[in-house]
């Protein structure tokens, strides 16, 4: 393994990502079109609320355009992430296995993928994070930004385990669509969760563990540590999974 | 002796599309695989270059090896320069020995002009150029060419078979796999594949 190859990789594929224009226009617009959605439909009417994280007698007391806002910029963070996972391992599968037969080691090309990956989540944590602040002031900036790296490593994690399994890009967005839609855009919502009939199955959902963290860091003093932790063992999890597959496919007889 | 495979087999569900293939391939030759399309021309190419696994029988290569498969897989979205810096430190070959080749190769098969455009932008003709050439970039000991000029205009059809005799006097056993019968006075050996058997 050398870090010149690592880091050659790592130079073509985001020179890949930035050509790409829809990812750019993706990445810019997804997020600003969320939150300006919200801007215009939510009221400024103060919802008490209790989070699964913290002990029964907290309750949050913000807006529900406040509230909104965190959980649109969760939820948009989410969905790119894992847009761009699947991106990464599925659009080039072919060629990426001609570059094993021609001498790179799978983990050289799996190590520049996941910097690429990575460098993406900061970007798009730090992009949606600032735009959110504009839109709604949030109390822990820099805390906030952490928990969107967070949902963009779970559902990062989740977008490249789709793109290993799955050989078609348009069965890939629908599987990401359809995740994202029922887990980050409805049902970890806390205004839906505090009055869900069964919440163990959204608990074990991808997004539970990154949504709790980014609200209670966003508009609470309360330690997040046990939230952020099993964030990073989910989207660990994910990872695994996307890496023995991704070795299963590539791998030379 | 370069290339030694022994009795392969290859099944897709009930359909034996190999059957106990053997052949050799010696330094300095040019050995052709015919068939119709579908007789497993592409599969045995395949098995050889170790992208698939074949259910039975060994393959022995001495040497390094360049893959030209039939169709241009390339990055669309880099340009035809990156893929040479790309595939030279995939072959882990010095970047002074990279330019040269680089420089030698977009000359040898006249697209030089080009070498700053994406792939997306090319045409085939100019894909399958930086295909084949990718396959060249380290001066393999073996070189498996799956239909290589698909898309090529006469005059690079004449490159491409001029270069091919500079590196058979190079030592340099080349495989390629045709349906041009027209080509049968170029090669030294050529095999039939015909219900999964050479012939």
């Amino acid at each position: 393994m050398t870090a010149n190859r690592i880091f050659t990789g790592l130079s073509m594929i985001l020179r890949m990502l930035i050509r790409q224009k829809i990812v750019i226009i993706l990445i810019l617009i997804i997020p600003a079109f969320f939150l300006t959605i919200v801007e215009f439909t939510t009221s400024d009417r103060v919802l008490p609320f209790q989070l699964a994280s913290l002990d029964d007698d907290i309750f949050i007391n913000i807006s529900e355009k406040g509230i909104s806002f965190i959980f649109f910029a969760v939820a948009s963070s989410g969905f790119l992430v894992s847009f761009l996972g699947l991106n990464l391992i599925q659009k080039n599968n072919i060629v990426n296995r001609r570059l094993i037969i021609c001498g790179y080691h799978p983990i050289e090309l799996l190590i520049s993928i996941l910097l690429a990956l990575f460098l993406v989540i900061s970007l798009i944590a730090v992009y949606v994070g600032l735009l959110t602040n504009v839109f709604y002031p949030i109390d822990h900036l820099v805390r906030f930004i952490l928990s969107l790296i967070l949902i963009g490593f779970v559902y990062g994690g989740y977008g490249m385990v789709v793109g290993s399994l799955l050989k078609v890009e348009l069965e890939g967005i629908l599987m990401i669509v359809l995740l994202v839609n029922i887990d980050v855009g409805w049902l970890q919502n806390p205004l839906f969760y505090a009055e869900a009939q069964n919440q163990i199955i959204i608990k074990f959902l991808p997004a539970y563990f990154p949504s709790q963290t980014a609200i209670i860091t966003a508009v609470t003093d309360y330690s997040a540590t046990a939230a952020i932790v099993n964030s990073v063992l989910y989207g660990s999890i994910f990872l695994f999974f996307s890496m023995l597959i991704f070795f299963y496919k590539m791998r030379t007889k | 002796m370069i290339l030694n495979s022994e009795h392969i087999g290859k099944s897709f569900g009930r359909k034996k599309v190999l059957k106990d293939i053997s052949f050799q391939l010696e330094a300095g030759s040019i050995t052709g695989i015919v068939g119709e399309n579908g007789s497993g021309k592409s599969v045995l190419m395949e098995i050889i270059v170790g992208m698939r696994n074949a259910d039975k029988g060994t393959v022995n290569i001495n040497g390094g090896i360049g893959y030209c498969p039939q169709k241009a897989v390339l990055f669309p979205q880099l340009t035809v320069q990156e893929h040479f810096i790309y595939f030279s430190v995939a072959y882990g070959i010095r970047k002074e020995q990279s330019k040269r080749r680089c420089e030698e190769l977009l000359n040898r098969f006249n697209y030089k002009k080009y070498q700053h455009e994406k792939i997306i932008n090319l045409s085939g003709g100019t894909q399958q150029k930086l295909n084949l050439s990718i396959s060249l970039l380290h001066e393999p000991d073996l070189l498996i060419l799956d239909e290589p000029y698909n898309g090529f205009d006469w005059d690079t059809y004449q490159r491409f078979w001029h270069y091919t005799n500079h590196l058979k006097t190079l030592g340099c056993a080349i495989l390629i796999v045709t349906h041009l019968l027209s080509e049968k006075e170029r090669l030294d050996n050529i095999y039939e594949l015909e219900n999964g058997v050479l012939i």
